[in-house]
């Protein structure tokens, strides 16, 4: 039985309790806030009883296998190194950290004292995603992939986040380096970093302001993105976020020498793009019958997922937590690679540091090591 | 409005949610009684237009105080409560999430608190709450929801997170009345309609699956018209000797929920609507509900027994307690409510 523990008892927590009580042989034990009524209000509601406001304290006298931290990213690091100097594994919540110098430190403290770690980018992880890495592992695509392409997009309608965020310039989103960008791209970005290699020899950034947050007073936030990047192995990608496309466009696209895959989050859908000609007018008819074939097959795959109880909310975050507590008792690799994690930590820094201008943009990430 | 309650238009008063829908008609009211030393605390991201249009109707409006901020900011709530003897807590927290909902009405009044009890004058503390704290789930259909009816138990199994935020901020001003002597006064509105609220009350039915169900139909909806409702607040601060005490605030010959959408189509827009009478929308909770259970939340709870008898059991609203106890009655009576209601949707209306 793995004893987990919830740091930082906001609104994510919720998403990290219901998905952990899903999970077959662990449970929550203990739950930590430095407002100690936030976790006590959870705790109310879940059953758990051991509520603290101090992380040591509860380290100390409850020594959790596992650590949930879903706090602001500022404080991701010294919380992380906490947890795992006394021997808990880490499940730290997206952004992984602050810069990728952290993340790397992190990583290597955790495999130094051989510790697990996973980050939550958990939408690596719906039905559709497992489908994709189904497809490509069986070949699919005929190859490495020659592009990638991850839009990612955010409806400000819903003010209960903006709106705090943009009345405030002391609010933690706008503390961090990438502001709003920061608090939301790494799931974008790590779609793309799963297939990329570590070595990106080009890397562009462009961002603006949208008039929509403009008119909500956003000032300096800027909050549409456009990224191009291309690595070593000559695999290129593209990224967009956008506040404004509507309807929202949450997809990944994965073009192979031979075929290509399209992952659509907004209705979990996998459309497979076969490489097919046709003769004459036929081109016209039956690429769309069988696309509509394909889109047929989705739907009736997500219905036989409802009926098997399978299509809830966050069932990313159940089987992401899953894979990494299976991870941990059958010392097995962690379900997302340090390398992808760490990966998508310095391409979101290099993005940064381009559109924000704190530093001259190389343009290059530097290879990463180990 | 009495001569007593008058001697207190020299205290300084602190409206928190000044800005909205209740809260600007909260000031308002103050200030067409001769208040003049008002603070108005809106937060940073409030679009505060319709507090400075009654502010502008008003020639002291230009002597109040706006205090921006958080009430999450301990540092913020300081500010606002500097030398306040009154506060009318209105602010609410829209969140979704329990732990949203719980952070911006119980931990949000936990800070204002703390913060009238050591920078004010505190004379009252006039919290206001919601009709979403009761549970009427074992009390028998017919019967009268007042002051002294349990309160719920379950909030979760109810799957309401704005519900739960109001029972744990209640908890928080009664705690702090027993242990510092917060002379507070809690007050639960039904539901507040009037011009610049024009969605249709849950209380009268549901469009979730793309058309209009009315649910019960013959059930009393509990309302109370946003100026009746704002004066029963303004009361609250002023009269003596109800500290510690509740009210529920609804006002007189309320319509059903089938009254109330037959008014509404007349006059807004015809559209289809099916009546589920309130036996099968109790099944069809109870069915959903289990669903929900057994599928381990892949369809969330939204609809349950608990809600089920909250918004759309036959019910009946008595005001007796606030009319004895404030003295308070609704000036505007239901039909004219009714009708100022229904005239924001003619065109031309703002």
């Amino acid at each position: 039985m793995l004893r987990a523990a919830i740091v930082g008892c906001g609104k994510i927590a919720d998403q990290h309790m219901l998905a952990i009580q899903r999970i077959p042989n662990c449970k929550i034990v203990s739950l930590c806030d430095q407002e100690l009524l936030m976790a006590r209000q959870l705790g109310e509601r879940s059953g758990v009883s051991e509520c603290f406001s101090d992380l040591a304290v509860m380290l100390k006298s409850v020594s959790p296998d596992i650590v949930h931290i879903t706090t602001p990213p500022q404080s991701h690091f010294s919380l992380a190194q906490q947890c795992l100097e006394s021997g808990s594994h880490v499940y730290l919540e997206k952004p992984f950290t602050v810069t990728a110098r952290e993340a790397e430190a992190l990583i290597q403290l955790a495999e130094t004292r051989n510790l697990k770690m996973t980050a939550g980018h958990n939408l690596q992880f719906t039905l559709e995603m497992l489908q994709m890495r189904r497809l490509v592992k069986e070949e699919f695509l005929g190859g490495r992939p020659v592009h990638v392409e991850s839009h990612w997009t955010y409806d400000l309608g819903d003010t209960n986040y903006v709106g705090p965020m943009l009345g405030s310039r002391a609010h933690w989103v706008r503390q961090l380096p990438g502001q709003l960008f920061h608090n939301i791209i790494s799931h974008g970005i790590a779609k793309l970093s799963e297939f990329l290699d570590d070595d990106i020899t080009e890397i562009q950034a462009s961002a603006h302001q949208s008039p929509r947050l403009q008119a909500l007073g956003g000032e300096e936030v800027l909050d549409e993105l456009r990224v191009h990047m291309r690595d070593k192995a000559g695999t290129t990608a593209y990224f967009c976020f956008s506040t404004q496309i509507k309807p929202g466009l949450n997809h990944l696209l994965i073009c192979g020498p031979r075929n290509s895959i399209i992952v659509d989050h907004s209705c979990g859908a996998v459309v497979r793009n076969r490489d097919r000609g046709f003769k004459s007018y036929l081109t016209f008819f039956v690429p769309p019958l069988l696309g509509a074939w394909e889109h047929l097959g989705n739907a009736r795959h997500n219905f036989a997922n409802f009926l098997g109880r399978k299509l809830y909310q966050d069932s990313g975050m159940t089987e992401l937590i899953n894979c990494f507590y299976n991870s941990i008792q059958t010392e097995g690799p962690p379900p997302i690679p340090y390398r992808e994690i760490i990966l998508t930590a310095r391409i979101m820094d290099e993005i940064f540091a381009q559109i924000y201008g704190d530093r001259k943009a190389s343009g290059q990430l530097e290879r990463i090591q180990g | 409005m009495n001569a007593e309650h008058q001697s207190l238009q020299a205290e300084r008063i602190l409206v928190t949610g000044s800005n909205g829908f209740i809260g600007t008609k909260v000031v308002e009211t103050l200030l067409a009684n001769g208040f003049m030393k008002l603070r108005c605390f809106v937060r940073p991201s409030s679009q505060i237009g319709r507090l400075e249009d009654v502010l502008r109707r008003y020639p002291a409006g230009g002597d109040v105080e706006l205090v921006s901020g958080d009430l999450l900011s301990r540092d913020d709530c300081a500010r606002a409560a500097k030398g306040v003897s009154i506060v009318y807590h209105l602010a609410a927290g829209s969140d979704k999430s329990f732990a949203g909902a719980f952070m911006n009405s119980a931990l949000a009044t936990r800070n204002l608190v703390e913060a009238f009890l050591e920078q004010g004058r505190p004379r009252r503390f006039v919290n206001v709450s919601s009709f979403a704290v009761y549970s009427n789930l074992h009390m028998k259909r017919g019967a009268s929801l007042d002051e002294n009816c349990p309160l719920e138990d379950a909030p979760q199994e109810r799957y309401d997170a704005y519900g739960f935020g109001k029972l744990k901020q209640e908890e928080v001003v009664r705690e702090y009345g027993k242990t510092s002597g917060l002379p507070y006064v809690i007050l639960r509105p039904g539901t507040v309609f009037g011009p610049g609220k024009k969605n249709l009350s849950g209380r009268v039915g549901i469009d979730t699956f793309g058309f209009f169900m009315l649910m019960g139909g013959s059930n009393p909806l509990p309302l109370t018209y946003v100026d009746n409702c704002a004066e029963a607040i303004v009361l609250a601060g002023l009269e003596k000797g109800v500290e510690g005490e509740t009210f529920n605030v609804v006002d007189d010959d309320l319509l059903t929920g089938r009254q109330f959408l037959s008014a509404y189509k007349k006059h807004v827009n015809r559209f289809f609507s099916v009546w589920i009478p309130y036996p099968l929308a109790y099944g069809l909770c109870v069915l959903w509900e289990k669903y929900a259970t057994w599928s381990k939340g892949q369809l969330p709870p939204v609809f349950n027994r608990r809600r089920c008898a909250a918004e759309w059991k036959e019910n009946r609203f008595p005001n007796v307690k606030i009319r004895q106890r404030l003295g308070w009655e609704p000036r505007v009576n239901i039909n004219d409510a009714m009708t100022s209601f229904l005239s924001q949707f003619e065109s031309g209306s703002k």
